[in-house]
């Protein structure tokens, strides 16, 4: 089952929300619509849901147009971040919810519901009411009931971003599973690019109502496409090619970039030499799994990382390189 | 695990017929029992004595003194009554929520039974105090006439107190502490706090209430007809032209003249309203008053002392139904329930089932269209919406008439609702449609609209989304909007005064003839009985609520 959004546009008033918008998906994909808030991205995914319609361009699943059918009947999964469980249902009752619609038989419905009881493993709780239940718990049923239709498709809006961190690693990694093993298509909208790493097979990060590229986790990572990218995925040192000529003159050796291109260094990528100079350490921040380390350099401020903790010290000499196939260069823009 | 298809497309036209059929309906009635008999009263304003078409009836009225006097009274009661139900009002919502005062809950119960009751009660318990038979009247052997401008007064601001209580109090609520406690931390005085801080938050909560108290005390009748006396103001000049001169056309243009000031009273409080109420920050940190003696103690004091004239008032009502001989004869006894006269209790049971179909009807409509607007573009909503508030500014006693033109035509077929319960059922819930119309809109947007979408990915239909989320969802403003429907029609006065007829009458009416006729206990055991029923109603409604709000 192949997804495709060819084109789309989308206006509320003045304000362009998607400005031609194009990618595909096939199953079992997990894909990511990654970006800050405004940036159009859970408009995107009500337009996919059916929940609002394009001003322009076309949304096909498989060979049938799906841009004029309402979210009704395209029958697909979601799930939001606040929970949404129908607060006068039980929990049985909330993931059978969409297939006594279908009217399926109540036995057939008994049976489903039991079976997705047990793999969000809350058989015990079928009977309680939403209001009785855990942020987590709610949200695991809200997952069971969208996907106990067996929808073509599975849309997540930010479904983890009410929780707090503890229940919101583990319903990640919940997530994923129940995706994986349900073979599914699905879209989960974030504004959190480590869920987005973490999850997605590939990640759409959105600008501004535009693609600013889509790719797998890893090559948005090591390869971003512009600027924007390179800093929403995480921390980086950008610098211009002047600076790079200047003082790192050897990241240029056998890379022809255009002019106005930018070069981007993850932190961990600069290797930090004690004893020798080149550098003077500023501050050190410990953040447990590792130390990150800001650098006054002659190009300008660096940020470093090193795995643990550092035997740095701010006002300490280091020496820093940075291997050539470790840096990407990226459009301005 | 086999697919399991989406319903099938066909069904998208249900959906459109459910909705198309949701809100025309409403309009419709909003068409006929509203738009329809406004626009007769002012044909009928503008139809001259010879048949002919003209301003000249409005040109009579204007030269008449009589108008300009009533014009004047009703403006110079208006405003007084505004300035002192502000002042109090502001004194008992203070003590509530900004003070720590004992039985805070009891003063809003206190100020709120005058919405329990008829509004002839006022006038009935001002009597029996201050009457010519009242107890301090004979006690005191002063000479006091409260028949007139302070009876009136005083009737009137009992009555609109509890409204202006309501919305002072919902603006002192919406206080965020954080602003006072840096007041605090900056050595702002408690006074200062209250004038730099206090002031300019409510100030369009009280402007708010004061457009509300000016048309609900411009548009009453019912205290006016019981203790206004000679003091002639503009609603019962216009039951004197229709009523005492059957001068229907008269009457239509007094109604018109008195649309004017209601209808900018209105506009002017709905303004009010949203510049205080649009901008609530969801992060405020609610406010908790400690108790500061010099200011709580002076507080509770003047709060209590505004509290116990509408327990007085209702009391002695209630005291006096059961007395033998008001004030001579103390015994107690029940001879004042064996009401004879006027129909006997048959208008009570009347009232009875025309509040039930009053807030059945209303509540459907009101939800039908609600829901309706909530999905149609905004274009189109808004001068719905608009329509939607003008009842609201329609003096009950105008809509009355209207509904004589409009309906009392046996040449068209509504004619056949001329003279039923139905009709005054209708009446009513056009008479408090926009009250009703707001809740059930406010009630509409606390319903989360992911909880909707969620239903509709699932492959809900609008009529089940309706029953298995909306409803649900919603239930406890569609009891309050039902009971608010029921308990309004069950005292309201000024709408069916002139609808009711020697079969079908209302409670309301029978007190108020039997107030006329000079059997002032027999009124009071009347009002006594209508109370109770709206009472037993008010704690029906707070258990249903109570039901409802355990499952969330």
């Amino acid at each position: 089952m192949q997804l495709h959004l060819q084109n789309i546009t989308k206006e509320f008033g003045h304000v362009v929300a998607l400005d031609d918008v194009s990618f595909s998906a096939s199953a079992p994909e997990f894909i990511c619509l990654l970006g800050p808030s405004g940036c159009g991205k859970t408009t995107l995914l009500r337009l996919i849901a059916g929940l609002s319609t394009p001003d322009k361009g076309q949304l096909l699943l498989g060979d049938e147009d799906l841009t004029r059918i309402p979210a009704r009947q395209r029958g697909f999964g979601i799930v939001f971040q606040a929970y949404s469980l129908f607060p006068n249902m039980t929990v049985a009752q909330n993931i059978g919810y969409g297939l006594k619609i279908r009217g399926k038989p109540a036995a057939e419905i008994k049976e489903r519901v039991g079976q997705l009881l047990d793999l969000i493993r809350l058989p015990h709780l079928a009977d309680r009411y939403p209001y009785q239940l855990s942020g987590g718990q709610q949200q695991r049923v809200a997952l069971a009931r969208a996907v106990a239709v067996d929808p073509k498709l599975l849309l997540l809006d930010e479904p983890l971003s009410a929780l707090d961190a503890k229940v919101r690693n583990e319903l990640r990694a919940e997530i994923r599973e129940l995706q994986q093993r349900l073979g599914i298509l699905t879209i989960m909208v974030t504004h959190d690019q480590e869920e987005a790493l973490l999850l997605a097979d590939r990640v759409v990060c959105m600008k501004d109502g535009r693609i600013a590229q889509v790719g797998t986790p890893s090559e948005l990572y090591a390869t971003p496409a512009n600027r924007f990218v390179a800093d929403f995925m995480g921390v980086s040192n950008l610098m211009e090619q002047s600076v790079v000529r200047q003082w790192a003159g050897h990241l240029l050796n056998g890379h022809a970039p255009p002019a106005d291109y930018i070069a981007c260094i993850r932190p961990e990528d600069i290797a930090l030499r004690p004893g020798a100079t080149g550098a003077r350490v500023r501050e050190v921040h410990f953040l447990g799994n590792l130390s990150r380390i800001r650098l006054e350099w002659p190009g300008g401020m660096l940020v470093a990382e090193e795995a643990g903790r550092t035997s740095l010290v701010p006002g300490a000499e280091v020496g820093i390189e940075i291997a050539p196939h470790r840096c990407a260069w990226v459009a301005p823009q | 695990m086999s697919a399991t298809a989406a319903p099938a497309r066909r069904e998208f036209d249900t959906d459109k017929l459910f909705l198309g059929f949701c809100l025309i309906v409403p309009l419709a009635a909003l068409a006929i029992f509203f738009a329809y008999p406004l626009l007769t009263v002012v044909m009928r304003s503008l139809t001259e004595s010879d048949g002919g078409i003209g301003l000249g009836n409005y040109v009579r009225i204007l030269h008449a003194p009589s108008f300009w006097r009533a014009t004047f009274n009703s403006l110079v009661m208006s405003l007084s009554t505004t300035a002192a139900v502000l002042i109090c009002g502001l004194v008992v919502a203070y003590a509530v929520h900004r003070c720590r005062v004992p039985g805070r809950a009891l003063l809003i119960g206190a100020v709120s039974l005058p919405l329990l009751a008829p509004s002839l009660v006022q006038g009935l318990g001002l009597i029996f105090l201050l009457g010519r038979n009242g107890i301090i009247t004979k006690t005191t052997g002063l000479d006091i006439n409260i028949y007139g401008f302070w009876g009136l007064l005083i009737a009137n601001g009992l009555y609109a107190l509890p409204q202006a209580v309501l919305i002072i109090g919902a603006a002192l609520r919406a206080a965020d502490a954080r602003i006072y406690e840096a007041a605090e931390i900056l050595g702002t005085s408690g006074f200062r706090k209250f004038i730099d801080i206090t002031v300019p938050n409510i100030k369009f909560g009280l402007l708010s209430a004061g457009f509300i108290v000016f048309t609900v005390t411009i548009t009453d009748f019912g205290n006016a007809a019981t203790i206004g006396g000679d003091y002639a103001i503009l609603a019962t000049e216009i039951y004197n032209q229709v009523v005492g001169q059957m001068n229907f056309n008269m009457g239509a243009v007094v109604g018109i003249l008195l649309l004017l000031p209601t209808v900018l009273s209105f506009y002017l409080e709905r303004v009010a309203s949203q510049r205080q109420f649009g901008s609530v920050s969801d992060s405020a940190v609610p406010l908790v008053p400690v108790f500061t003696p010099k200011r709580d103690v002076p507080m509770a004091f003047a709060a209590w002392l505004v509290a116990l004239l509408p327990i007085v008032t209702v009391a002695i009502v209630v005291f006096g139904s059961f007395v033998w001989l008001w004030p001579y004869r103390f015994d107690l006894t029940l001879r004042h329930y064996a009401v004879k006269v006027a129909g006997g209790y048959d208008p009570l049971w009347t009232t009875v089932q025309i509040s039930v179909v009053a807030g059945v009807i209303g509540s459907f409509m009101l939800f039908a269209l609600g829901f309706s607007l909530q999905r149609l573009p905004r274009h189109v909503v808004k001068p719905i919406y608009f329509i939607c508030l003008l009842p609201a500014a329609v003096p009950g006693l105008v809509l009355g008439l209207a509904y004589i033109f409009a309906f009392n035509v046996p040449s068209l077929p509504v004619y056949a609702l001329y003279g039923t319960a139905t009709l005054l059922a209708i009446c009513n819930v056009t008479h408090y449609w926009t009250q009703g119309f707001l809740t059930t809109m406010t009630g509409l947007r606390q319903v989360p609209p992911t909880l909707e979408e969620t239903a509709s990915c699932l492959g809900a239909g609008l009529p089940r989304l309706v029953r298995d989320v909306i409803v649900p969802s919603m239930a406890p403003t569609l009891v309050s909007v039902f009971f608010f429907m029921f308990m309004r029609s069950m005292v309201t006065l000024s709408a069916v005064i002139f609808l009711v007829t020697a079969s079908v009458s209302v409670a309301s009416v029978s007190i108020m003839r039997l107030d006329e006729a000079g059997f002032t206990s027999q009124a009071a055991a009347y009002a006594t009985c209508t109370m109770g029923i709206v009472v037993a109603a008010s704690a029906l409604m707070r258990v249903s609520l109570w039901v409802l709000s355990r499952k969330k």
